[in-house]
């Protein structure tokens, strides 16, 4: 029977009644006015009894969610101090939650490709030589190709464009790919074609494909623009393509152009300079196509000896675009989400207080009929709205962390502009919400439950509670301490390592240093003599700029990204296995890169115009290297080789080690560095540095000026003063040392907030008590001690549990850290002693309270 | 909220006893909401004054429990009124519930030191 139905029929029901009612008192001779009135008052209260009635058949269960809702809500408008402080609690819990969360939606957001499960980057691996997601070689992967576990195999490199627009010319970050890119991706262009393999040819690959951005930047989206020309790098290609705005991006590039092999590419095996993205062939798993391509590999290791211990590693494509912001998510999903526990426990331990304050009333209402599941439910229904009230508030401070999130222009996040309170990260703050107030409103629910409604109402004159909440509390303590304890730790760490990244001698002044880059097209440059001479002038001018102490340039700055790396040889030394072959790490470096840079000389020399192309071939290195290959000896005279057939190198000169950045730090802990003259060891773009008596940044203009003059198709780029490019290089960590530390603050402020709320509330129990003993002869010190200590064994439990938990868990930030180990016993010891200080300063107020305490007025509160 | 309290209250209080005498009042044929309150007041003697906000919800409760069915007939001064019958199940509840009662009943009057009849 439908609902709707019931209702109509006791609706008659009643009324029937009524009318059989008046009719028999009208019979008994009274009036109308009067049997109605009779009959009416008779009954009772209609709608009451209705409802009463209604309730038998269990349907009004709406009714009654609807009933809980208008009751909490009058409690919570009731006591807006309490509400006012749970929601700005939940607000700053939720909402960071909220914030994190749209940043890992982006970042972790699918491909855009279709079938993207099937797409894999296939790497080299060599355990013995610790290459890990190594680049390939061209013969590898013409082998790789033929191997049909493929439909699509493509290769790309990253390479930058000096692109001519109008008047002037700007570096566009570009990718070299071959048609099989396209191929593996399968994401149809939006204009013209992708490239095909008549493109591959030499001469007719002057051709390019713009993303959507570049197509909108510089080209105002003409629809026309397939076949038109451009000029990049000093020579015309044809557009041939416009790519979807969807098209996932490996990096930041904007324009595709094709990968050519040359001759000599193609003929060495150990030439490994490309990546390598594939899409499995029909009817492959992923599974059998890694066993087939390992099976491959085998072969080819035997086969060949630069390919001796070499494995292939697949790697699905999305787990490659994902995998170098996963860390510092997972981290700072992990802080919200423990931000969010304490302020639970919190607003917990808020609500079982009240719950105390409420135990009378819920006596009273439990006594005329209301059920303990009813109580329960009523009680829970007051946490979720307290909670969907956070949440909705959670929304400000969460748009104000995701500003502030995306102001470090991270590199490791894709999709920076997907990040944004879209309806999914609604969804999940709502959710989130819901289930942050079933949660924190166990606890009062749970102390309802237990209500003995006979004990509390023969003891509801005093604001007795019993053992077992006020247990629960202490749990609740328990575990904010040990949660705080985690995040302070992490912090701590976070801090310590960012400290030492911002403050550890680099090796070389930073300040006052601008650094600018020019990558000269090799169309335009082909031979090294005329990249040199260009560059050369670039110095000898700028060193003539007002405000320009000295200059120099280099191929690549210490702590850059870009590394180049050789194999260590000695020509009398007999040659190591290939996996004992120390790695070092080569600079080209043009002369007064040192006095420049301030890198000290230890012995010898540095170089300087001598050592031209002609000259005796040199190389300086660093103390590290000298040290290591030549302990207790003077490597000055000595010479090394970098690669098993390249020409002895003589050593002229030490220098002091520099800080490597960050990449090798965490891979490597440190290698060695070699420096090479710039007219021995050309290249084709490199980093001018100027030393300055100004601010840097004022000289930008000048510089951009100065290179366009002698050549309007090399553009300046990545023009920044060199303590920015460090910052930039630590901008994960500065973005996790000062969010943990905030979480950390809040997490603190929290626990201080819990333990004190619970010593304030006991000691307001054991005034009694207090009165007792003081009468007795306790001293007030004697008091304080007992208070505090109470205060300081819950925080001490929590500790213990915390260091416990925090040894498991910050081995995850180890990827982060720097110069300071996850399990660093000076932060770990640090951040006890704070902790407990806190603890024990959250107790003390109360237990200084507690002793105020005048013994006759405490034995009479009663 | 309280108002309602106070009759759940009373439901649960009176209940079984309730749903024994309204079984019993429909064992002499169907009958109508008034039609019990007013036989149970009769054969009372006027001591027991049962309340429409107990009586309706132990009928509905009864008639989902299946001891009663319900149907719409017209009463003998030509109205419409929901009437109650007693069915199998209902009937076999009674004589349970009458044999309970008068054990019960029995034995508090042996320890009232009243004239019982011992069971």
């Amino acid at each position: 029977m439908t609902r709707r139905r019931r209702d109509r029929e006791l609706q008659e029901e009643v009324e029937a009644h009524l009318r059989m009612a008046i009719r028999d008192r009208m019979e008994r001779g009274q009036s109308r006015e009067e049997a109605s009135y009779a009959a009416l008052a008779e009954f009772g209260n209609k709608s009451l009894v209705k409802e009463v009635t209604r309730d038998m058949w269990g349907w009004a269960s709406l009714e009654r969610l609807l009933q809980d809702i208008r009751y909490g809500a009058r409690m919570l408008r009731k006591n807006p101090g309490f509400t006012v402080v749970v929601v700005l609690t939940l607000a700053l819990g939720i909402g960071a939650n909220t914030a994190i969360y749209s940043v890992i939606q982006a970042a972790l957001a699918p491909l855009a490709i279709p079938d993207a499960g099937r797409v894999v980057m296939v790497w080299t691996e060599n355990v013995k030589r610790d290459w890990h997601q190594f680049p390939a070689s061209v013969p590898d992967y013409e082998d790789w190709k033929a191997s049909g576990v493929f439909s699509s195999l493509g290769a790309m490199t990253d390479g930058g464009f000096n692109l001519r627009l109008a008047n002037r010319t700007e570096r566009i970050n570009g990718l070299r790919v071959t048609p099989e890119f396209f191929g593996a991706l399968a994401v149809p262009v939006h204009l013209g074609r992708g490239f095909r393999a008549e493109d591959m040819q030499p001469g007719h690959n002057d051709v390019a494909i713009l993303s959507d951005t570049i197509w909108h930047s510089r080209f105002g989206a003409d629809p026309a623009i397939v076949g038109s020309s451009v000029v990049m790098d000093g020579v015309p290609h044809t557009i041939v393509g416009v790519l979807p705005k969807t098209f996932p991006a490996i990096g930041q590039e904007e324009i595709y152009a094709p990968l050519v092999f040359t001759a000599e590419e193609s003929a060495k095996r150990g030439d490994r300079f490309f990546q390598v993205v594939g899409r499995l062939r029909d009817g492959v798993s992923p599974a059998a196509a890694q066993k087939r391509m390992a099976d491959l590999e085998h072969r080819l290791s035997t086969q060949y000896a630069d390919d001796a211990g070499n494995g292939v590693a697949l790697q699905p494509a999305q787990d490659a675009a994902v995998e170098d912001a996963r860390a510092l998510l997972l981290i700072l999903f992990g802080a919200v989400g423990f931000v969010l526990l304490i302020a639970c426990a919190n607003i917990a331990n808020l609500l079982l207080a009240r719950g105390n304050a409420r135990q009378r009333e819920m006596a009273l209402r439990s006594a005329l009929g209301a059920g303990r599941w009813r109580l329960c439910r009523q009680l829970l229904t007051e946490s979720i709205l307290l909670a969907l009230l956070g949440g909705v508030v959670a929304i400000v401070p969460s748009l104000a962390a995701i500003r502030f999130i995306t102001s470090f222009h991270l590199d490791e996040l894709r999709n920076v502009d997907l990040i944004a309170l879209n309806s999914g990260v609604l969804i999940f703050n709502l959710v989130l919400a819901f289930a942050t107030g079933i949660l924190f409103g166990l606890a009062p629910a749970w102390q309802a439950w237990k209500t003995n409604v006979g004990e509390t109402m023969k003891e509801a004159s005093r604001s007795y509670t019993g053992g077992g909440h006020h247990r629960l509390r202490g749990l609740f303590v328990v575990c904010e301490v040990a949660l705080t304890l985690v995040l302070l730790l992490g912090a701590g760490l976070m801090l310590r390592s960012f400290v030492q990244l911002q403050t550890a001698n680099p090796g070389y002044g930073s300040h006052n240093v601008l650094t600018v880059r020019v990558a000269l097209s090799d169309q335009q440059y082909a031979i090294p003599e005329k990249q040199l001479a260009f560059f050369e002038r670039v110095v000898r001018e700028a060193q003539s700029l007002p405000g320009v102490v000295s200059a120099s340039a280099v191929d690549d700055l210490p702590a850059s990204d870009d590394l180049h790396g050789s194999g260590l040889f000695f020509a009398d030394r007999p040659a190591p296995r290939p996996e004992d072959v120390k790695v070092v790490l080569r600079n080209s470096v043009m002369s007064g890169y040192f006095s420049t840079m301030r890198i000290p000389l230890i012995r010898g020399r540095y170089l300087n115009e001598a050592d031209s192309m002609s000259a005796t071939p040199v190389v300086v290195i660093d103390d590290w290297t000298a040290r290591n290959n030549w302990p207790g000896q003077d490597p000055v005279g000595k010479s090394l080789k970098l690669g098993r057939t390249r020409p002895a190198l003589q050593i002229v000169g030490v220098v002091g080690d520099v800080d490597q950045g960050i990449l090798v730090k965490l891979l490597k802990g440190q290698v060695g560095q070699v420096y090479l003259p710039a007219p021995q060891a050309p290249m084709p773009a490199m980093t001018i540095i100027l030393r300055t008596a100004v601010d840097p940044a004022t000289l930008i203009p000048a510089m951009r000026n100065l290179v366009r003059r002698l050549d309007i198709d090399q553009p300046i780029f990545q023009a920044d003063t060199l303590e920015n490019v460090r910052a930039a290089s630590h901008a994960s960590q500065r973005l996790a040392s000062t969010l943990l530390g905030c979480f950390a603050g809040v997490a603190v402020l929290l626990a201080a907030i819990g333990i004190y709320g619970i010593i304030a509330y006991s000691a307001g129990q054991r005034t009694r008590e207090f009165g007792i003993r003081m009468s007795l002869g306790a001293k007030r010190l004697d008091v304080l001690r007992l208070v505090v200590r109470q205060g300081l064994v819950l925080a001490g439990i929590g500790i213990a549990a915390g260091l416990a938990g925090a040894f498991a868990l910050t081995r995850l930030l180890s990827s982060l850290l720097y110069g300071v180990n996850a399990t660093d016993p000076l932060t770990f010891a640090g951040v006890t002693v704070l902790l407990a200080v806190i603890a024990a300063a959250a107790s003390f107020l109360p237990a200084w309270r507690a002793t105020r305490v005048d013994p006759v007025i405490a034995l009479r509160c009663e | 909220m309280p108002a309602k309290d106070r009759y759940q209250n009373r439901i649960e209080l009176l209940q079984g006893t309730l749903d024994m005498i309204v079984l019993k009042t429909l064992q002499w044929g169907p009958q109508h909401g008034y039609g019990i309150i007013s036989a149970i007041r009769a054969s009372s003697s006027n001591v027991l004054q049962v309340e429409t906000g107990s009586l309706y919800p132990a009928l509905h409760r009864l008639e989902r429990q299946g001891w009663l069915t319900a149907e719409w007939k017209q009463t003998e001064s030509n109205q419409r009124a929901k009437y109650y019958r007693l069915t199998a199940a209902g009937k076999k509840q009674l004589a349970a519930e009458s044999q309970r009662w008068t054990q019960l009943s029995g034995a508090i009057a042996s320890i009232m030191g009243l004239e019982g009849e011992p069971s």
